[in-house]
């Protein structure tokens, strides 16, 4: 069941997001997200979606794998559209029924808002995390931190961090499944009892996990400092990326969703929430 | 008492996904009622598969498991009790502990079964006792132990259920002779004491031609050959097939016959083995 999980996972690729120069798709990830949120218009938000989708065809990641990651997110855009159907007042009553009220706004507001979450878990992660493997992902990371070491922050140990991080996760699904089939074939029983009964159930999974977690990384430390491992201190890379013209281009293109979101809530202003 | 059998079992990993892989491949076996088998096979031939198949944790995506002449994916089996009775020690089972004390977590399968803390007390000893561990290391916290001891603790804890059939995946996996011998002759010995059916996936024929009654040989995600140790390691061109090689000693008595010593081929133990070899010479001696 933990299998199912590909949110935030990569995608391998030849597309022009995946060669693209970290450093700067993380920033065109931070603009692609301020011209979502800047989506004021219904107008605005068929334009965002648009170029979502443009940027998933661009992207050569398969339509199921999206699919795929949205399932998890449909609880949360149910239960937005729900509380803004009814919970949104505004001046055009649709109909009532007992104490609910529903008006015309709260279902564009539903509707807008499920498209401003749908477009921004979806957008951003096919932008950043699918197509970036997660070691380029720290690399671009450190090299837009790096002017933080000025005022003594360890950017280097920072990115190291995060990705050892990332590259656990699959380590950790694949022992957790072996956990909870080993606790099951004890008799261990998740599916049943009240919620205070199903967290203490957990207890078997969440322990040996955790150990096993220390034990890795202790493991892993031994071995980098078998292998003179230091700190970033006058460490060089194997490889320095450098952006090229068509990196700056896309992010030109990622810069002007901003003007454009902005002008379409200001020139077709309809149904804007 | 408990005797399990498969049936033209095939199981898919990932089934309809791109990653989807044939672990097992319409396998027939049977295990032997009251006795050890051993299931034995390279790396990545789906022992581990077939073992998750035998206790419910996967149900094969076709063919049938029975225990006692009942299909354990039937509706009316409750998959929880199967697993009672289907006992399973996973690979590395020492990795699964996590109560505070020794006592705790051997008593977190029987306590599962609804038995009452005398019961449980009792069978607790008794599995600790099987798996040779002292009663003082009862209120130790299995996060204390050696390898080795929270290997017993974690055997001991699936024990202490008293399954009809204990499964061990690599029970001896990563241990040093004296610490494989004594978990494998506390298996053994609590096999005949509790007269249930064991099965032992293993690498090693050397312990299974010791420790087990009958052999289950796969191959590529398919049972090859089963029948007796004799059936088993005197056929040298099914093994190698399988990718596995006879037991030692018995290719040292081999290379000894085809230099002429006239010693028995069927020896599958080093004890047999010092004890054909020393007929041998005593029927010489006499000869000369």
């Amino acid at each position: 069941m933990l299998k199912d999980i590909t949110m935030g996972q990569f995608f391998p690729g030849e597309s022009l997001l995946h060669k693209m120069n970290p450093s700067l798709k993380i920033i065109a990830t931070v603009l692609y997200i301020v011209a979502v949120f800047l989506c004021k218009s219904a107008a605005a938000f068929a334009f965002i979606f648009t170029i979502t989708v443009l940027i998933i065809i661009v992207s050569g990641v398969p339509a199921k794998v999206i699919l795929r990651s949205v399932r998890p997110l449909i609880f949360i855009l149910v239960f937005t559209t729900v509380y803004n159907v009814f919970f949104t007042k505004g001046d055009t009553l649709l109909f009532s029924l007992g104490f609910v009220r529903v008006y015309r706004e709260g279902v564009f507001n539903a509707v807008l808002i499920a498209v401003r979450i749908l477009c921004l878990l979806v957008g951003s992660s096919v932008v950043l995390t699918y197509t970036t493997s997660p070691i380029m992902l720290t690399d671009g990371l450190e090299t837009l931190l790096k002017p933080l070491t000025w005022i003594g922050v360890d950017v280097h140990t920072f990115a190291m961090m995060m990705s050892i991080a990332l590259r656990f996760i699959p380590t950790l699904i694949e022992e957790t499944d072996k956990i909870i089939s080993a606790q099951k074939a004890r008799g261990a029983d998740f599916e049943s009892g009240n919620l205070i009964r199903r967290a203490r159930a957990l207890i078997p999974i969440l322990v040996p996990l955790f150990a096993s977690s220390i034990r890795h990384a202790v493991d892993l430390a031994t071995a980098m400092e078998c292998r003179c491992y230091r700190g970033g201190r006058g460490r060089t890379k194997m490889t320095t990326l450098r952006p090229d013209a068509a990196d700056w281009i896309v992010l030109l293109f990622f810069a002007l969703l901003i003007p454009a979101a902005i002008l379409l809530n200001v020139y077709v202003p309809f149904f804007s929430i | 008492m408990g005797k399990l059998e498969i049936r033209d079992v095939s199981y898919i990993y990932g089934k309809d996904t791109p990653f989807e892989k044939l672990a097992l491949d319409r396998v027939n076996a049977e295990f032997c009622d009251n006795c050890i088998t051993g299931l034995i096979g390279h790396t990545g031939c789906g022992k581990s598969t077939l073992v998750q198949l035998l206790n419910g944790l996967l149900v094969p995506t076709q063919g049938k498991v029975f225990l006692d002449g009942q299909d354990i994916n039937a509706k009316s089996v409750n998959r929880r009790e199967l697993r009672f009775r289907v006992g399973l020690v996973f690979q590395y089972p020492e990795y699964q502990l996590f109560e505070e004390t020794v006592q705790a977590d051997i008593a977190f399968g029987p306590k599962n079964m609804g038995l009452d803390s005398e019961e449980t007390a009792r069978r607790v000893l008794s599995a600790l006792h099987f798996v040779g561990l002292d009663e003082t290391l009862l209120t130790v916290s299995p996060f204390d132990l050696s390898g080795g001891q929270k290997r017993r603790v974690a055997i001991a804890g699936v024990m202490a259920m008293q399954p009809e059939v204990l499964i061990l995946d690599e029970p001896a996996a990563g241990l040093d002779p004296i610490g494989r011998e004594e978990i494998l002759g506390g298996i053994k010995s609590y096999q005949r004491a509790r007269n249930s059916s064991v099965i032992i996936v293993s690498h090693s024929m050397e312990d299974m031609a010791r420790y087990s009654d009958n052999i289950v040989v796969m191959s590529h995600g398919t049972v090859t050959a089963q029948g007796t140790c004799r059936d088993i390691f005197s056929n040298h061109e099914l093994l190698t097939d399988a990718g596995l090689s006879i037991p030692q000693v018995t290719a040292f008595l081999a290379a000894l016959r085809k230099n002429g010593i006239d010693v028995s081929k069927d020896i599958f133990t080093v004890d047999d083995a010092v004890k054909e070899i020393r007929s041998y010479m005593l029927r010489e001696r006499n000869r000369a």
